[in-house]
C-alpha cells in the first residue's frame, strides 16, 4: 500500500473520513478564491478605472434596492448549502459505527496513556490502533483542558475534567516502520519518535494537544519531548489488524536487545524505570532523592507513615506503583508519587530490575 | 504647480491664528482635567498607541522565538506569558480602545456638529477608569504571572493561584469604561445632532459607533456575573467551573465567549465605520446603499451576539448546540459582504485618489475580504474540526483584527492626523510604510494558513521539523511589518516635528468635521452650524468647501466649465 501524498494545504488522507473533509475544504477554498477575485478584480479594476484625475469627476452614487437585495439574500442559499453539507460530514465524524474497538485515553500535563481493551496499557505516548477497523477514544482528563489532534485523520476532540468526551476514526493506510534520526527522514506529515529502550527511534504519525496546557514554571530543559504544551505529543502507529490483536493479548512486548541479555526482564525493567521517569525520584545506588532508593529495597521492611510495617515481595511493589498513596514510607510523606500503570508482564521487569539492586 | 494626479494637497491658505483647542489653553492641568472631548481623545490615543507598541514587542518576541524549533531565546513558561501579555495587550488594552476611545472621541461629536459628548465629566471618567483598568491588567498579568493565554480558561487558569481574578476584575473595570463610553456615544448621538442632521444623514462612522456602543453596553455586564462566579468559587469553594468541585469547565467557555464573541464586533464594527469614511471621501461619493450599510452595522451588533459557542465545537457541547450555532454563524457573512460589496459600489463611477488613507481603507477591503472567507471553513462544521485550535484561526482572526480593524485605524490615523494635530506629513514615507507594513502582514499571515491546515497547532513554544521553512517566513514577515511600523512612527514625529500647517480640508472631503477649522476651534464650530446637506453629497458641495487651497487642475467643475 502506498501512503497518499498531502497537498500544499493539507497533509494526506490517511482516514476514512479525510476524504470527505477535504472535499469540504476544497469546495469552499474554490468559493472564496472565486469570490476573491470578483471582489478585488472589481475593486482593482475600478479603483483604475475611476481614478482622479484633472476633468475627471464622480458621480453621486445613488442606491439600487433589486441589487441590494440580490446581493443580500443570494449568498444565504450558498450558505445554506455551506452549513448542511458540513453538518452532514461532521455528524459522520461523530457516530462512531457499533463494531468500533475502544481506546480509554487519559491526557495529563503532558503525557498522553492509551489503555486498550482487556486493560492493556501501552507504551506512555503511544497509541497503536489496527488499519481499516473503526477506533473510538473515550477520552478524559486528570488534570486541565487538553485536546485530541490527529490532522492525517482530521479528527480533534477536547479532554475535558471530569466528563468524557469520545472521538472515532478508521485509519486506512499502515504505518511504515522506518528507523529515523530526525523528522526530516520520514514520510510526510510523520514525526521521528522517541528513542525505544534499543535507542532506536521510529516514524509516526503526530498526535497533538491542540488546547492549551502550560509549562512547568521555572525549569529549565524545557525543550525535551513531553514536557509543556507544545511537545504533548503521542505517536500514532496503524498496525496490521493481526499484530492489533497480538498486541492486545500479550501487552506491549519487551524491546528486542532485551533478548540478548543476561537477564532480559530485568533488563526490561531497566528500560521502564528510565522511560517512565522513576529515576528522577529514585536512585539506585543509595543516594538521597525525593523517594526512596531502590538500593537494598526488595525483601527488606518497611516503616510506614501509619505506624505499619510490612515486607517489600510482589504485592507491595506492585501496590506501590499502581496506588502509590495506600502505604506510605515514613520519612516520605511530603511528596506524592503520582500513580502509573502497567501491565503485568511490565511490573514483573520491573520488579525483576528492583532484585538486581538487592543481590 | 506640476503635481501627479490625484495626489495634489492643498496648502493652507494662511488665515490669521484662529482660536484652537490645542492653544487655548496650556499647562499639564488643561490636560489633565479637561472636560473637552478632543483633549480626551488624544490622551486615549498616546495611551492606546503605547499599549499598541507595547503588544508589538511581544509580537516579535513571540515570532522571534518560534524562528527556530526549539529554544531560541526563552524558556516554555516565560513564551507562555509573552504570548498571553500579547493577546491580552491588544486585545483589553489596545482594539477595543482604541477607536472609539481615541477616534470615537475625537470625531463623533464633531461630526455631530455639536459642542462635546453628551457628558462630558462621564467621558474624562471613562478615561481614567480607563487608566485603572490598565494598571490593573498590567500588575496582574506581570506580578501574577499569567500564562493562560488571553481566553482564561479553567481549570488551568484557577489551578495554580488567583491571578485569574485580577485579570478578569481588570477587564471588567476596563469593561466599566467601556460602558460608560458607550453610554455616553448613544446619548450623544440621540441628543446632540446639530439642526438639520437627521437619521439619514449621519455619518457612517457615526453609525458605526452608535452600534458598536449598543454592543458594548448590553455584553459588557456578563464580564462582571462571570467574575463574580470566579470569586464565589475561588473564596466558598461554590463549584461552578472547577471540576475538583463538581463544576463545568465547559461553562466558563461559555461564558467567556458570550462577552467575548460580541467583544469581537467591538473591536472589527469601529474599523469598518473608519472604511466608511476612507472609501467615501477618497472617492468622492457617498457610499452605494448608504442605508443598507448603515443596518448592517446593527445587524452585525445583533448578530454577534447569537454565535459565541462557534469558538467551542470541538469543546464536547452537545451536537445540536453544534448544530444551532454553525447555522447561526453563517447569518454573519451576510450583513460583512453587504458591506463589502456596497464599498466597491462605490468605488464604481467615483473619483478615486490614492493618497495614503485611502491605501489602508483598500487594503482592508482586501484583508477583510480573506478575513472572512477564511471564516467561512471555520463556521462549516466539517472543516473546523480539524482546523480549530490550529495557526489557520490565528491566521484568520489576525486578518479581521489587524487587516481589519488595526488597518482601519492606522487609515483613521493618517486621514485626520491633519485636522487632529495641524500639521501635514510626508506623504512618500507614508506610502512606504503602508507597503511594508502590508507585504509583512500578508507574509507573516499568510503562511500561518498553510501552516495550520497542515495541523499546526496554536499556542505551540516548539514544533516539528515539519513547519520549520513556514515559521520562518512568518517571523520574517514578522520583521517586515514592524519595520513598517517603525518608519510610521517615524513619520509622524516627524510630522509633528516639522510638518507643514495643515489646511482646513486637505483631502477635499465633504465630511462634516473638515468643514471646522484645523486644529479644530475649542468648541468645535465657532457658531452652530445647520446641516442643509448629507456628509458625502458632493456635488451639493460649494467650491470653497472641497477645493480651498487646491491647485485650480484639481476642481473638475471648474475644468468643466472652462
Ligand atoms: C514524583 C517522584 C516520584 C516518581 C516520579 C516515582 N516515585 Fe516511586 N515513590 C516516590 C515517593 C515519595 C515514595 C515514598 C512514598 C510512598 O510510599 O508513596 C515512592 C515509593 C515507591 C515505591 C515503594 C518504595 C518503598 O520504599 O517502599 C515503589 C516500589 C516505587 N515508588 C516505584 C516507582 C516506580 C516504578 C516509578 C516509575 C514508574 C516511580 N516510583 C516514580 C516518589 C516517586
Ligand atoms: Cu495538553
Amino acid at each position: 500500500m502506498t501512503q497518499p501524498q498531502g497537498t500544499v494545504q493539507l497533509p494526506p488522507q490517511l482516514s476514512t473520513i479525510a476524504p470527505e473533509v477535504d472535499a469540504m475544504y476544497y469546495a469552499i477554498y474554490w468559493i472564496s478564491v472565486a469570490s476573491f477575485v470578483v471582489i478585488v478584480g472589481a475593486m482593482l479594476y475600478f479603483s483604475y478605472k475611476y481614478r482622479r484625475r484633472p476633468g475627471h469627476e464622480a458621480k453621486p452614487a445613488g442606491h439600487a434596492t433589486v441589487l441590494e437585495i440580490t446581493w443580500t439574500v443570494a449568498p444565504i442559499f450558498l450558505l445554506a448549502w455551506l452549513f448542511h453539507a458540513g453538518f452532514v460530514t461532521y455528524m459522520h465524524g461523530v457516530v462512531a459505527p457499533d463494531n468500533a474497538r475502544d481506546v480509554r485515553v487519559r491526557g495529563m500535563q503532558w503525557n498522553w496513556e492509551f489503555e486498550h481493551e482487556g486493560g492493556v496499557i501501552d507504551e506512555l505516548n503511544v497509541l497503536k490502533v489496527p488499519v481499516g477497523h473503526p477506533v473510538r477514544l473515550i477520552m478524559s482528563s486528570s488534570d486541565v483542558l487538553h485536546s485530541v489532534f490527529i490532522p492525517a485523520f482530521r479528527v480533534k476532540r477536547d479532554v475535558v475534567p471530569g466528563m468524557y468526551t469520545t472521538l472515532w476514526f478508521e485509519a486506512t493506510h499502515l504505518t511504515e516502520e522506518r528507523t529515523c534520526e530526525r523528522d526530516a527522514d520520514c514520510p510526510e506529515a510523520h514525526f521521528c519518535g522517541r528513542a525505544d529502550a534499543n535507542g532506536v527511534r521510529t516514524c509516526a504519525l503526530p498526535l497533538f494537544c491542540a488546547e492549551y496546557c502550560g509549562a512547568p514554571q521555572g525549569i529549565q530543559d524545557s525543550a525535551g519531548r513531553n514536557t509543556n504544551h507544545s511537545t504533548m505529543l503521542a505517536e500514532v502507529r496503524v498496525v496490521s489488524q493481526e499484530a492489533y490483536d497480538r498486541f492486545l493479548e500479550e501487552g506491549p512486548p519487551a524491546p528486542a536487545h532485551c533478548d540478548a541479555a543476561e537477564d532480559p526482564a530485568a533488563c526490561w525493567g531497566e528500560g521502564l524505570f528510565s522511560q517512565n521517569g522513576c529515576n528522577a525520584c529514585h536512585s539506585v545506588d543509595g543516594s538521597r532523592a525525593p523517594g526512596p532508593t531502590w538500593q537494598g529495597l526488595w525483601g527488606s521492611t518497611r516503616q510506614f507513615a501509619d505506624g505499619s510495617s510490612g515486607v517489600a515481595d510482589e504485592n507491595y511493589i506492585r501496590e506501590s506503583i499502581l496506588q502509590p498513596q495506600a502505604k506510605i514510607v515514613t520519612g516520605y510523606s511530603g511528596v506524592n508519587m503520582p500513580p502509573y500503570r502497567f501491565s503485568d508482564r511490565q511490573i514483573d521487569a520491573i520488579i525483576a530490575y528492583m532484585r538486581t539492586l538487592s543481590e | 504647480m506640476t503635481v501627479e494626479a490625484g495626489t495634489a494637497i492643498p496648502s493652507s491658505s494662511s488665515h490669521a491664528e484662529e482660536p484652537n483647542y490645542l492653544t487655548h489653553e496650556t499647562g499639564l492641568k488643561s490636560w489633565l482635567f479637561t472636560l473637552d472631548h478632543k483633549r480626551i481623545g488624544l490622551m486615549y490615543l498616546v495611551s492606546v498607541l503605547l499599549m499598541f507598541f507595547l503588544g508589538g514587542v511581544m509580537a516579535l518576541l513571540v515570532r522571534t522565538e518560534l524562528l527556530f524549533a526549539g529554544e531560541t531565546l526563552m524558556e516554555a513558561d516565560t513564551y507562555n506569558k509573552i504570548f498571553t501579555l500579547h493577546g491580552a495587550i491588544m486585545v483589553f488594552l489596545f482594539i477595543i480602545p482604541a477607536i472609539p476611545g481615541a477616534i470615537g472621541n475625537f470625531f463623533l461629536p464633531i461630526m455631530l456638529g455639536a459642542k462635546d459628548v453628551a457628558f462630558p465629566r462621564l467621558n474624562l471618567l471613562s478615561f481614567y477608569i480607563y487608566c485603572a483598568g490598565t494598571v490593573l491588567a498590567l500588575v496582574a498579568i506581570v506580578v501574577g504571572s499569567v500564562d493562560t493565554g488571553w481566553t482564561f480558561y479553567t481549570p488551568y487558569s484557577t489551578r495554580a493561584d488567583s491571578s485569574v481574578i485580577w485579570m478578569t476584575g481588570a477587564a471588567f473595570v476596563l469593561g466599566f469604561s467601556s460602558i460608560l463610553t458607550g453610554v455616553n456615544f448613544i446619548s450623544t448621538v440621540h441628543k446632540m445632532r446639530a439642526p438639520g442632521l437627521h437619521w439619514k444623514r449621519l455619518p457612517l462612522f457615526i453609525w458605526g459607533i452608535y452600534a458598536t456602543s449598543i454592543v458594548q453596553v448590553l455584553a459588557t455586564p456578563v464580564l462582571a456575573i462571570t467574575l463574580f462566579l470566579l470569586i464565589m468559587e475561588k473564596t466558598l469553594s461554590v463549584g461552578v467551573f472547577d471540576p475538583a468541585l463538581g463544576g463545568d469547565p465547559v461553562l466558563f467557555q461559555h461564558f467567556f465567549w458570550f462577552y467575548s464573541h460580541p467583544a469581537v464586533y467591538i473591536m472589527i464594527l469601529p474599523g469598518m465605520a473608519i472604511v466608511n469614511e476612507l472609501i467615501a471621501t477618497f472617492s468622492h461619493r457617498k457610499i452605494f446603499g448608504y442605508m443598507f450599510v448603515a443596518m448592517s452595522s446593527l445587524g452585525l451588533g445583533l448578530v454577534g451576539f447569537l454565535v459565541w459557542a462557534h469558538h467551542m465545537f470541538t469543546s464536547g457541547m452537545s451536537e445540536y448546540a453544534t448544530m444551532v450555532f454553525s447555522a447561526l454563524t453563517f447569518l454573519v457573512a451576510i450583513p460583512s459582504g453587504v458591506k463589502i460589496f456596497n464599498w466597491v459600489a462605490t468605488l464604481y463611477e467615483g473619483s478615486i485618489s490614492f493618497l495614503s488613507p485611502m491605501l489602508y481603507g483598500l487594503s482592508f477591503l482586501v484583508l477583510f475580504t480573506i478575513g472572512g472567507v477564511t471564516g467561512l471553513f471555520l463556521a462549516t462544521l466539517a472543516t473546523d474540526i480539524h482546523l480549530h485550535d490550529t495557526y489557520f484561526v490565528v491566521a484568520h482572526f489576525h486578518y479581521v483584527m489587524v487587516g481589519g480593524t488595526v488597518f482601519g485605524f492606522v487609515g483613521g490615523l493618517h486621514y485626520w492626523w491633519p485636522k487632529m494635530t495641524g500639521k501635514m506629513y510626508d506623504e512618500k514615507l507614508a506610502k512606504v510604510s503602508w507597503f511594508l507594513v502590508f507585504v509583512g502582514f500578508n507574509v507573516t499571515f499568510l503562511s500561518q494558513f498553510v501552516m495550520g491546515s497542515q495541523g499546526m497547532p496554536r499556542r505551540y513554544y516548539d514544533y516539528l521539523d515539519q513547519f520549520q521553512p513556514l515559521h520562518m517566513a512568518s517571523s520574517g514577515g514578522a520583521y517586515i511589518l514592524g519595520l513598517g511600523f517603525i518608519i510610521m512612527s517615524f513619520m509622524f514625529v516627524k510630522s509633528l516635528r516639522s510638518g507643514a500647517k495643515a489646511p482646513r480640508n486637505p483631502w477635499a472631503s465633504a465630511g462634516y468635521e473638515w468643514m471646522t477649522t484645523t486644529p479644530p476651534h475649542p468648541h468645535n464650530f465657532e457658531e452652530t452650524p445647520v446641516m442643509t446637506r448629507g456628509p458625502y453629497d458632493y456635488h451639493l458641495c460649494t467650491e470653497e468647501e472641497l477645493w480651498d487651497g487646491f491647485d485650480e487642475d484639481f476642481q473638475p467643475s471648474k475644468k468643466a466649465k472652462a
